[in-house]
């Protein structure tokens, strides 16, 4: 196999509309799931900073920590869904530390979860910057929920990954941003459980043309697949999700895939 | 969550499932975290009990292995009040390491390794041609640049590891991203104790950046043609220098260490 995976595509018939309409709302459903489940997580810190400033004290790093235990039970309610989630804290809001962030993730083999442990010295050679991380710095800049993904979590849980944000934002000030994430193929599910079967291939793409979900293995997840943004041929739908566009598209297989 | 550094180091004191319960697999599998820099030089160690529990090895096992790393300058041991074992992960006591390790190994693992690295990191390299973002390739770029400059010879071969498993990372395969990760951990032991010229050093990074340049092009089968050519040098250079070692080991009275460029280390190598 050369070049891009998936590229023929035969015209689509006029029903072809409906469907990706449906498609289209199936998987917005399945993502304001999830981006709920990232609601849940910035409310636990929004009661933190009230909390902190009903005392009139400035945020500290205590005033994190105490977050732990909320979030922890929050994963462990949200384990059909997110597999880590956390809040990471907007550079030099803290009193008494630079950087910071709480992180749970839960693991295959273990019932407890784990804390993420990063390095945030930035002196050292590992420094995590997260600030420059995409899933941090494009909700702070738009003041927009954000999606990466998939993506193959290199050094965290090794698993192909969708991170969801918002940003935490407490009276026009930007704290930080709450996350969740949740795997590829977790969300597949969710999404082929409530798509039943309509009468077409549907492909989800990101905003870089890869492949987030299909329903064909002629278009897998993960490749880049080239449907073209303003092309006829196919109904391509841009879905409400976030700052990052995806699209719906819905394409006839050349197998005979009705 | 993607991260750059982080929750790796868990594997490092994860249970050591080989059921040997050996000595030397504490050693490699320390040995090779110190390599890869995911524990770092003044770290401390957990407590004696507290590893040997972690690890799921007797603690009989683990004091040899600890003393054992000792030997190898790669863990010094303090007594009393704040004391412990901290990691020492200077280039003399890695470089020993390294050259402890490719004297034990012999050239069918070393050509047997490169075999593995070719497959995997070849067969990452084309997937990527196919699946890399632009995000992506730009990454990759910045890695090689950061190659480019980096001064030590420790830092170059971990950002070279970052290269490699990237590239297994943008091929969008967890099994591929994990296979490069425990190649890239056995191969950072090996490669201390080959010290590379700066112009070897130019020619890794242009053959890199011709690789980079192919996943661009959208060229899968030269961007893995690329890599398992490189590799393959690479596997033929490190078997040249462990026939070198073993046979200049032979003459007697001659440490290995003392036959490479660096100076020589205090402790002994290997067995």
């Amino acid at each position: 196999m050369s070049g891009r995976e998936g590229e023929a595509i035969a015209p689509v018939a006029s029903a072809g509309n409906s469907v990706a309409q449906q498609a289209a709302t199936v998987v917005e459903a399945v993502v304001e799931r999830v981006f709920h489940s990232v609601a849940a997580v910035r409310d636990i810190a929004l009661e933190s900073h009230l909390a902190a400033r009903e005392r009139g004290e400035p945020m500290r790093d205590h005033h994190i920590t105490a977050m732990r235990g909320p979030l922890v039970d929050l994963l462990g309610r949200q384990r059909e869904i997110a597999v880590g989630l956390g809040v990471i804290v907007s550079p030099g809001l803290l009193t008494d530390r630079p950087l910071r962030l709480e992180w749970w993730q839960s693991e295959p083999d273990r019932d407890d979860p784990v804390r993420l442990e990063v390095d945030l010295n930035r002196h050292s050679v590992g420094f995590y910057d997260y600030a420059a991380a995409e899933w941090f710095a494009v909700p702070r800049r738009t003041g927009r929920r954000h999606v990466v993904g998939p993506y193959v979590d290199v050094h965290g849980t090794h698993r192909y990954l969708l991170t969801l944000t918002v940003p935490v934002i407490a009276d026009g000030e930007f704290l930080g941003v709450a996350g969740a994430d949740v795997p590829v193929a977790r969300f597949e599910t969710l999404v082929l459980r409530e798509l039943g079967d309509l009468a077409a291939d549907i492909v989800v793409i990101n905003s870089e043309d890869r492949v987030v979900l299909s329903t064909s293995a002629q278009w897998l997840t993960g490749s880049l697949a080239d449907f073209g943004h303003e092309d006829s041929s196919h109904d391509v739908r841009p879905l409400a999700l976030a700052d990052s566009p995806w699209r719906v598209v819905v394409a006839r297989g050349r197998a005979g895939n009705q | 969550m993607r991260l750059l550094s982080g929750d790796a180091r868990r594997a490092v004191f994860a249970p050591l499932d080989d059921g040997s319960g050996r000595s030397e697999a504490v050693v490699r599998r320390l040995g090779s975290a110190i390599a890869l820099g995911i524990v770092v030089d003044g770290e401390q160690l957990p407590s004696e009990a507290q590893l040997a529990a972690l690890l799921n090895v007797s603690t009989v096992t683990l004091r040899d292995a600890l003393s054992d790393l000792r030997a190898r300058g790669l863990v010094t041991t303090r007594r009393g009040r704040g004391g412990g074992s901290f990691v020492r992960a200077s280039e003399e006591a890695l470089t020993e390491l390294s050259v402890g390790r490719l004297r034990q190994i012999g050239s069918t693992e070393l050509r047997d390794l490169g075999d593995v690295r070719a497959a995997v990191g070849g067969a990452a390299a084309r997937l990527s041609a196919c699946r890399a973002s632009a995000s992506e390739i730009a990454r990759l770029r910045e890695i090689l640049d950061r190659l480019e400059v980096a001064a030590e010879g420790t830092q170059q071969r971990r950002i070279e590891s970052r290269y490699y498993i990237d590239v297994a990372a943008a091929a969008q395969s967890v099994r591929l991203t994990m296979q490069e990760i425990e190649l890239q951990a056995e191969l950072g032991q090996l490669l201390w104790g080959t010290p590379r010229s700066a112009t070897e050093l130019v020619l890794t990074i242009a053959s890199h950046r011709r690789v980079v340049d192919a996943i661009e092009a959208r060229d899968g089968a030269l961007a893995r043609e690329l890599t398992e050519a490189h590799i393959g040098q690479i596997t033929a250079q490190l078997i040249d220098v462990h026939v070198g070692l073993t046979r200049r080991a032979s003459q007697p009275g001659v440490r290995a260490a003392a036959l490479l460029p660096y100076p020589p280390a205090p402790a002994g190598v290997g067995p």
